[in-house]
């Protein structure tokens, strides 16, 4: 049979068969083009419309806004509007255009163009998430007395101006373009769908350099839709990609290893990973469980046996801070520096069960009626970290006698239990907080909120606690005053540490790789992360 | 039996299949856990839209009936629906798709059936040592395809094609060996060898003739293996294929899309059955 | 390898695995925190793994689990092909074509689906051995589509040779045939089928994970240890991420030992 090997036929087969060696690739860069990589197509290119953070970050990058907000100092800085006037009772902002704008077709962009924009945003047809922040949308109106001026006419008073105005993109009155015609930095080039969106340099944007040359530096941008982490990394090594906004805790060893000039942890970010109790009424357990969950003492217990610095050194590899409560110390100016974190003591855990009127029986901990404390722990398949932490925790309650098992589910599964059916034991899941103002959680801390998650839409609330917070969220979404709005928040933070209806495991860090080669990037840990200064980014050695 | 009613009997089957096909699709999707849950209900930004939009959709597809209608009208348009997660026609995602998908396959299954019948060819013919032989085809099965992947990406050498011929050469060298021992163990092939036929001779024309009909079934076989790896080799190299649109459409709970991936499953499915005919002609009562 | 080499080796394996459970101080869930992803030492004969915990132990833990559950799962697939394919190539043809059309249909279906829904029959405290059971007892029953076909085909060219038409001529009845006859010569289809299926068992069970099938944690996953080696962050930071590969190359080795030596007896 050697001789059918030594076959010039058949040697020549194999070596054909040996394959078309072909490296990975990304898509081939345009000269001054930035890229990176996003995990999933954006839904939609109308700024309008926009409900989900690939669309979010494409609008950040294309749309002309009348205010920007500062991410790092949270305060509107004038884009499109040169100035703006808020009344005193805060009814009516008065914004005054630049002049001289154009849209990038070379059209003129007017207080006409701004107006429809607005009153699109705030149509019910439209179905933009960013009118229900008017708090009445439907009373409303907009009025251009002259082409460079625009007044704006709420009903009531809202609270975050730069934050909204910031999401509305301005669009040419009558012809909305889907982000291919733009007064911001970029317009929408072209999208292959699966594969990448391309951006072009906007030719007509209002804003100059200090020396007078035209923003923005960088000619375009590719955002390569990109699922595996791996090729990301390895495309980010081999220079193809420029950075690499949210590093997961695993890789950035090795790339800062390989690269340790273009990693960096910025610290805690704004986000909370928690675990919490079902306590709804309806939930389809037994009533001894449901004793269990609405226990405050067995929550706490829960909460004190639970190694947090062992899940951010583990889970996290280090770049994690254990939490406490729901407003990161990143959030300098309204977490409660006067919280304390509990003690993470099983004795005292222990002490908190037997007092709650469970026992120990060999291994197992029983309860008042002889049921051995039997729960799962339900999490969502694809994140690594709360794998770990969700086995981790596991371990931790185990020494308490505890039995719990982790369930990892695909997240329609995951919100049909949770949010629909509310069949499910305990959760472990994270919180994104997109702004530092707690306005933004009234979601989750009003009780008759469908985002209340331990016990939603309830009709009057459940507890006594539960109609405190809702009076303290009520009372910081309506007053001016800032120190009555700490006041309020504060106490909250103080009622969600005493009874631990979500128990906070981690403050995960900001982690981003931006390459060595790209000038003018300033990081934020707030989104679009280290975008955020787009118009001043570019690669060295040349930007157009 | 006559060409025309034969063709006619296969195209029936066909269609047939691809109905099966569709309505077990609709009442799968329906039933599991998710089909009117949207993953930005969780986010406080997204929340109450993401519930409006899954309202008017429970009102529209609550029922079988409803949803196999909606369905029908979609085919009858020629577009077959609108997807849930993309909002265009699923035609138009396919279309593009499937000719990134069928090139990937026929890369993969012709360079793995050659990797296979070359190193099966020798080492089927051995007389001993042969399972020291197939040791990096035992390998390759136990590595997961994902592995693979994860080893070209860090080499900087591979591709999509690379990674599904080697998994189907895997697979189809065992199946190879396997049937190819067998047959060099024939008496006539025996006796071939002893009068002292050239090795590639005896194949073509003793062992190729015999083995055939069992080739056939194999590369049916092979076919439908292939079109299982597809969907995590697509998902793996972010290959815009038909594979990576089906893991999304399941993610999502894409019920057109997932419907239309069935039909080209059934179809694909029938076609390769088509391809093992068999022989009636010596068949006893 | 010879037969019984084989199987002296495999049962060394298994006797090895039980022994590493049976002396361990700890069990396969101890996380040892202060030794993440450790090296090698006396106390950690191959390291520890992401959690601490020792991939000796639990390697050996997975080992007997998925040997177990992906070798049955793979014997009743390849049974329930063979019957189905003999069947259907000893049926008349009304009942071939229908079985061959239900194994086609089966083929194109979307049976992630089916296996949510297993999941969500199952309640959410079932434990880590029952949902591993649950996994590979759904595995079993879809994987047989594919080779059905081929053994339909494979057993129909059969029935028209030489020595079947002598057989039925000796008086041997249609059963006979098939359990003396037909099956032998189908061993070079159904035995390659039982090998492939083996480790495309564990990293389907791994697979699952990701809908709540598969072995639950603690309990260790061969398929999951398989799967770590597409993390590059691991491969750089412990070789012996590679001791479950090693692992199952020796028992796909051992496995088709048993084989070759059935197909020569």
């Amino acid at each position: 049979m050697r001789s059918l090997l030594r076959s010039p036929l058949l040697s020549a087969s194999l070596l054909l068969a040996l394959a078309v060696f072909a490296p990975c690739q990304a898509v081939p860069r345009q000269p001054g083009e930035l890229a990176w990589a996003i995990h999933y197509d954006p839904k939609t290119f109308d700024p309008a419309k926009v409900d989900d953070e690939v669309s979010e970050l494409v609008r950040y990058l294309t749309g002309g806004v009348l205010l920007r907000l500062n991410r790092e100092t949270q305060e509107p800085e004038p884009q499109l509007a040169e100035s703006y006037r808020v009344s005193p009772q805060g009814t009516t902002i008065v914004f005054k255009l630049r002049g001289g704008l154009r849209f990038s077709d070379g059209s003129a962009l007017t207080s006409a163009d701004v107006a429809w924009s607005l009153r699109r945003v705030l149509a019910p047809a439209t179905q933009s998430i960013v009118a229900a922040e008017f708090v009445e949308p439907g009373n409303v109106t907009v009025d251009t007395p002259d082409p460079l001026t625009v007044r704006v006419h709420l009903a009531k008073r809202v609270m975050a101006v730069g934050k909204i105005f910031d999401e509305i993109a301005i669009e040419p009155a009558n012809r909305p373009s889907e982000g291919r015609v733009t007064a911001g930095p970029f317009t929408v080039a072209d999208y292959k769908r699966g594969q990448f969106v391309r951006l072009r340099r906007n030719p007509n944007y209002w804003r100059r350099d200090g020396a007078g040359a035209q923003l923005p530096y960088a000619s375009g941008i590719r955002l390569d839709i990109q699922n595996n982490r791996e090729e990301e990394i390895a495309l980010f090594l081999r220079g193809e990609y420029d950075l690499i906004d949210r590093v997961a805790p695993e890789y950035f060893g090795i790339l800062a290893k390989k690269s340790p000039q273009s990693v960096r942890d910025l610290g805690a970010s704004l986000n909370t990973e928690q675990m919490w109790f079902n306590q709804a009424p309806g939930a389809p357990l037994p009533e001894f469980e449901k004793a269990w969950f609405r226990n405050r003492g067995f929550r706490a217990a829960v909460a004190e046996s639970i190694h947090r610095a062992d899940l951010a050194r583990i889970a996290y590899d280090g770049h994690a801070t254990p939490a406490y409560g729901f407003i990161s110390p990143a959030n300098k100016a309204w977490c409660n520096e006067a919280l304390k974190a509990p003690p993470e003591s099983p004795a005292e855990a222990g002490g908190l069960l037997a007092a709650s009127g469970f026992h120990r029986g060999g291994n197992l901990l029983y309860d008042s009626t002889g049921h051995a404390v039997r729960f799962s722990i339900l999490t969502n398949a694809g994140n690594a970290a709360r794998q770990k932490m969700a086995a981790m925790i596991q371990q931790d309650l185990a020494a308490e006698g505890m039995q719990v098992t982790v369930v990892t589910l695909d997240f329609p599964a995951l919100i049909e239990r949770l949010m629909h059916k509310q069949d499910y034991e305990a959760c472990l899941l994270g919180v994104t907080n997109a702004e530092p103002d707690p306005n933004s959680t009234m979601n989750m801390w009003l009780s008759s909120s469908t985002n209340h998650q331990w016990n939603p839409s309830q009709k009057s609330p459940a507890t006594e606690w539960e109609a405190e917070i809702d009076r303290l969220m009520a009372l910081q979404a309506s007053s001016p005053e800032p120190s009555v709005r700490k006041r309020a928040v504060d106490r909250v933070q103080q009622i969600a540490a005493d009874q631990q209806p979500f128990i906070y495991l981690v403050y995960p860090n900001v982690l981003e790789a931006v390459s060595t080669d790209v000038r003018g990037v300033q990081s934020s840990i707030l989104s679009p992360g280290p975008a955020e200064k787009i118009e001043w980014m570019r690669r060295a050695g040349g930007g157009r | 039996m006559n060409l025309p009613r034969a063709i006619a009997m296969r195209v029936g089957r066909g269609l047939l299949l691809m109905l099966f096909a569709a309505t077990g699709t609709i009442l799968l999707v329906r039933f599991a856990p998710g089909f009117f849950a949207d993953s930005r209900e969780m986010d406080a930004r997204y929340a109450q839209a993401a519930r409006a939009e899954m309202e008017v959709e429970s009102g529209r597809q609550q029922s079988v009936v409803q949803i196999a209608r909606q369905e029908a009208k979609g085919w009858l348009a020629g577009d077959f629906g609108q997807s849930r997660q993309y909002g265009v026609p699923v035609a138009e995602l396919i279309g593009a798709r499937a000719r990134v998908s069928a090139l990937l396959l026929a890369q993969g299954i012709l360079r793995g059936w050659l990797l296979a019948v070359c190193a099966a060819l020798p080492i089927s013919a051995l007389r001993r040592g042969g399972l020291l032989w197939s040791l990096p085809f035992t390998l390759l099965l136990a590595i997961p395809a994902s592995a693979m992947a994860t080893a070209c990406i860090l080499a900087d050498a591979g591709s999509p094609a690379l990674v599904l011929s080697l998994l189907i050469a895997a697979r189809e060298f065992k199946f190879l060996r396997s049937l190819l021992e067998e047959a060099w163990r024939a008496p006539h092939l025996l006796q071939g060898r002893a009068g002292g036929l050239a090795p590639l001779a005896l194949v073509r024309m003793h062992m190729a003739p015999n083995i055939a009909p069992q080739l056939r079934a194999l590369a049916t076989l092979s076919i439908v293996t292939a079109l299982g790896a597809l969907v995590p080799i697509e998902v793996i190299f972010t290959v815009p294929g038909v594979g990576q649109l089906a893991w999304s459409a399941v993610m999502n709970r894409d019920l057109p899309v997932l419907v239309a991936v069935s039909l080209l499953m059934a179809l694909v499915v029938a076609l390769a059955g088509m391809l093992s005919t068999h022989d009636r002609t010596l068949e006893a009562a | 390898m010879k037969r019984h080499t084989a199987a002296v080796l495999l049962l060394l394996l298994v006797l090895a695995s039980g022994l590493v459970l049976r002396v361990s101080r700890h069990g396969y869930a101890f996380q040892d925190r202060d030794a993440i992803m450790a090296p090698a030492t006396t106390e950690h004969w191959t390291g520890t793994d992401e959690l601490g915990r020792d991939r000796t132990v639990r390697a050996a833990a997975a080992l007997l689990i998925g040997l177990t559950g992906a070798a049955a799962a793979a014997a009743i697939t390849t049974a329930i092909a063979a019957c189905l394919g003999l069947l259907a190539a000893f049926s008349p043809a009304w009942a071939s074509v229908l079985l061959l059309f239900l194994s086609d249909g089966f083929l194109s279906l979307p049976w992630l689906f089916l296996l949510m829904m297993a999941r969500s029959l199952l309640p959410l405290t079932a434990s880590p051995l029952e949902t591993a059971v649950t996994t590979f007892l759904v595995l079993a029953a879809l994987g047989w589509p594919a080779c059905a076909r081929a053994i339909y085909r494979g057993a129909r060219s059969l029935r028209s040779s030489e020595w079947m038409l002598q057989g039925r001529a000796c008086g041997l009845k249609t059963g006979q045939l098939i359990r003396l006859h037909i099956v032998p010569h189908l061993r070079p289809l159904l035995l390659p089928q039982f090998l492939v299926c083996v480790p495309a068992f564990l990293v389907a069970e791994a697979n699952l994970g990701a809908l709540g099938l598969g072995v639950g944690e603690p309990m260790p996953s061969w398929g999951a240890m398989l799967l770590e080696l597409d993390n590059s962050a691991l491969l750089a930071r412990s070789d012996w991420v590679y001791l479950p590969i090693a692992l199952l190359a020796l028992v796909l080795l051992i496995l088709e030992s048993f084989a070759e030596g059935e197909a020569h007896a």
